[in-house]
């Protein structure tokens, strides 16, 4: 057991802490959402100069061939900001499915205009009930006669869709002579192809994809046919881990905020954090803090080491769900009607708050995960 | 940032295990889940003593191992896991041991830890804190202390105290400073007393558990020599706050009950599962034990580690135990509803689930929040210490 961060880590944590505090405060946060691109490509460049895109790839696609901790830390660091940006569905979601599934055209390909920001890659997961349906996906492939395939059928809650030049979608095969989950690399804006944008709570720039016969063609199947789900399980881990990591960089900002309200705040002619039963409610903040920093730590650490670990990112996830959420109702709570204005910045994780527990499965879903690691069976069907 | 154990530190663990395995082969114990630390046993202390594992952490030239905190931590973990009975020498060996190491005088370094270290005879301690109006407001102790030549004479009242009945020697705080005038915090004073003194009465007070282990101590004219002063006078509690660290930085808080999740994981994995809503909801529930669990336990190896660089864990270790013993409350509950109602039914029948320890550790849950600071003082402190919120 050692808690202390490699020399490495604390610089780049350093830098990224530096970089965003200037470039990304709150009140640009609230400005870019509301944009057309819905983030700077100014910063986006930036991201890509700074190496951050390409940090955990290969250096032979322009990567650093970074520690997947390091990455971590960095989305931490991006949850404290809240920074509105494609990274994470197109350098982390997209880029990780294609150095897994990917032949070595297709890396050689996408992956170093995905690191060096030239390009913007998204997923198209969910299905009109926002559930992910790995294992038999709504969205279907048929064979043509030429060996390519027609892809049909609506995903939503895709980010950045409006921007993205490629969205890679899982869709049923039903060919010839094999079929299944597969992973395709659909272009941006083809025909047949139409995109609905979505008011979520976050503003975040988020759509509707609805595929109406949009061929593509053999070459762009990442993978094998049939096995899109077993890729996306195998990244899967690593997705909701630095989403764990932005939620703990939002938990963090949030009791920093809420704490120091409470210094200053006076009422009863007194500071309201000298009141205990306020006081209490920032220790159980606290608790939430330590406690999802270690067990979020944790998976990222033996992620990081490559030491299997599917329990310990369930813990995670299960456990960071609610505390951050938890931690904004305790801030809200403690900052009064002020927090509830649009001026302030406490809403903005409030909102990141829930729309993170909600993706890649909520904590019900993840204490499920748990007990089938423990040993204990799962729910009869 | 690393999550796993040092190869050394494996291998300690694995002997440990290899230990607590032959002892109880041999049936050298038997496990009770319900108390904290079971039933003293010189003899079984004396066995860890002759492996080096009493005063582990402790400078080797009263006879410790010089070992790191994490190191302790996986003793203790191991310890607590099979419920070993080592509430001979725990304390002295939790609280006694490093409180001296800080402030004893080199006559009590050299008289006390060797002997708490080989667990000799004669030297289980008891905690003389709290009295019935000195609760969580330990800094309002009465027992006073008056000196009288080279000696002390103290009269006052202690309660609460765990293995009164049996220790040889309590850890005892007591006003120095009478001045009322003087807050408490600068007033107290830290004694050895040696529990056969004349004028030291133990009466049991039994818990709603029925079991005895808590007391009751008067203390009447009761003479100590000034060499049995631990510290400074009038520094008591200062020093009395930084033994506390160590009392709640332990694993033990987490796993006053472990058998019994254990039990009840087993029983769970085999349970029937046709109430499917049942299921569903047992299930949940014991993934969020497990999680809580887990948690908890890194939040008392960061402690140690913690320790370990030379820093004090105060607000760590408080956020930890308050952590912990809330996971406790809620095993106990949690264990009660998935049993279902045989779960009231104590030991001696066959349908008792646990050989009736779960009854019992329903009873005993109340206590967790409390002992040791309870939660809302823990609290407090996590918010003062640790957050610099402000006073009133």
């Amino acid at each position: 057991m050692d808690f202390s961060l490699d020399e490495e880590t604390i610089l780049l944590r350093n830098s990224a802490e530096q970089y965003l505090r200037e470039n990304c405060p709150t009140s640009f946060v609230k400005k870019v959402v509301k944009e057309q691109t819905g983030f700077s490509t100014a910063i986006w460049k930036e991201l890509a100069d700074l190496g951050w895109l390409g940090l955990i790839y290969d250096e032979r696609y322009g990567g650093s061939g970074g520690k997947f901790f390091d990455l971590f830390i960095l989305f931490e660091e991006i949850g404290k900001v809240l920074l509105p940006s494609p990274f994470f569905c197109s350098a982390i979601l997209s880029g990780l499915i294609i150095n897994e599934a990917g032949d070595a055209k297709q890396k050689d390909a996408y992956l170093p205009p995905i690191i060096q920001g030239e390009k913007i890659f998204t997923m198209a997961l969910l299905d009109e009930q926002g559930r992910y349906d790995f294992n038999s996906p709504k969205l279907e492939a048929k064979e043509t006669k030429d060996g390519g395939y027609v892809i049909d059928g609506t995903r939503i809650l895709v980010p950045y869709a409006h921007v993205a030049d490629a969205i890679l979608a899982l869709a049923e095969v039903r060919g010839s002579s094999a079929g299944g989950p597969t992973i395709f690399r659909v272009d941006g804006q083809v025909d047949g192809q139409k995109i609905v944008p979505l008011d979520i709570i976050t503003e975040e720039k988020t759509f509707a994809v609805i595929f109406e016969k949009v061929e593509v063609p053999a070459g762009n199947v990442i993978g094998s046919i049939g096995k899109g789900h077993i890729y996306l399980n195998k990244i899967f881990p690593r997705a909701v881990i630095l989403k764990c990591g932005q939620m703990l960089g939002g938990l963090e900002r949030v009791i920093e905020m809420t704490v120091a309200y409470v210094k200053e705040r006076h009422q009863f002619g007194q500071p309201l954090g000298s009141l205990q039963v306020v006081q209490h409610y920032c220790a159980d903040m606290a608790t939430f803090l330590e406690t999802t920093r270690l067990i979020t730590y944790q998976a990222a650490s033996l992620l990081s080491e490559g030491i299997p670990c599917e329990k310990e990112v369930s813990m995670a996830k299960a456990w960071c769900s609610d505390a951050y959420k938890e931690c904004t109702w305790i801030g809200h709570q403690l900052h009064g009607g002020i927090g509830f204005t649009e001026e302030h910045d406490l809403h903005l994780y409030y909102k990141h708050a829930k729309v993170s527990e909600l993706s890649f499965e909520d904590s019900w879903f993840h204490r499920s995960k748990v007990a089938e690691e423990m040993g204990i069976g799962s729910l009869l069907r | 940032m690393r999550f796993t154990f040092t190869k050394e530190q494996d291998e300690f663990r694995q002997e440990i295990r290899d230990f607590l395995k032959a002892e109880l082969e041999a049936g050298a114990f038997s496990v009770d889940i319900a108390e904290l630390v079971g039933e003293p046993s010189q003899e079984f202390s004396r066995k860890l003593a002759q492996k080096g594992w009493i005063g582990l952490t402790w400078p080797k030239q009263y006879g410790g191992q010089g070992r790191s905190y994490v190191e302790k931590l996986i003793l203790i973990e191991e310890l607590m896991k099979v419920k070993a009975p080592i509430g001979y020498h725990f304390l002295a060996d939790r609280q006694v041991g490093p409180a001296l190491t800080s402030f004893g005088s080199d006559w009590q370094k050299e008289f006390f830890l060797p002997s708490i270290v080989r667990a000799d005879e004669g030297m289980q301690f008891c905690l003389l804190f709290s009295e019935p109006n000195a609760g969580s407001d330990l800094a309002a102790v009465s027992a006073k202390a008056v000196r009288d030549g080279d000696y002390y004479i103290i009269n006052g009242q202690k309660v609460w105290t765990t293995g009164g009945h049996l220790a040889d020697y309590g850890w005892l705080l007591a006003r120095t400073n009478l001045d009322s005038s003087v807050r408490g915090h600068l007033s107290c004073s830290e004694f050895i007393l040696d529990m056969k003194s004349p004028g030291v009465t133990v009466r049991p007070l039994i818990n709603m558990a029925g079991t005895h282990s808590f007391n009751k101590v008067f203390l009447d004219d009761v003479k100590i020599h000034k060499k049995y002063l631990v510290g400074q006078e009038n520094e008591g509690f200062k020093q009395i706050m930084a033994q506390m660290d160590y009392e709640r930085a332990g694993i033990e808080r987490l796993m006053q009950n472990y058998p019994l999740y254990e039990h009840l994981i087993s029983y769970v994995k085999k349970m029937d599962k046709d109430s499917r809503g049942f299921y569903s909801w047992v299930r949940d529930q014991v993934a969020q034990l497990e999680i809580e669990y887990n948690i908890g336990r890194l939040l008392c190896y960061y402690t140690a580690w913690v320790v370990d660089q030379g820093k004090k864990p105060t607000s760590q270790a408080a956020l930890t135990k308050a952590f912990c013993t809330q996971y406790e409350q809620r095993l106990n509950d949690v264990a009660t509803k998935v049993m279902g109602p045989i779960s009231q039914i104590r030991q001696g029948v066959k349908w008792s689930p646990f050989g009736g320890d779960l009854a019992s550790c329903y009873l005993w849950a109340p206590s967790y929040t409390l002992q040791g600071g309870s939660v809302e003082v823990l609290k407090n402190i996590v918010a003062l210490r640790g957050l610099g919120l402000p006073r009133k």
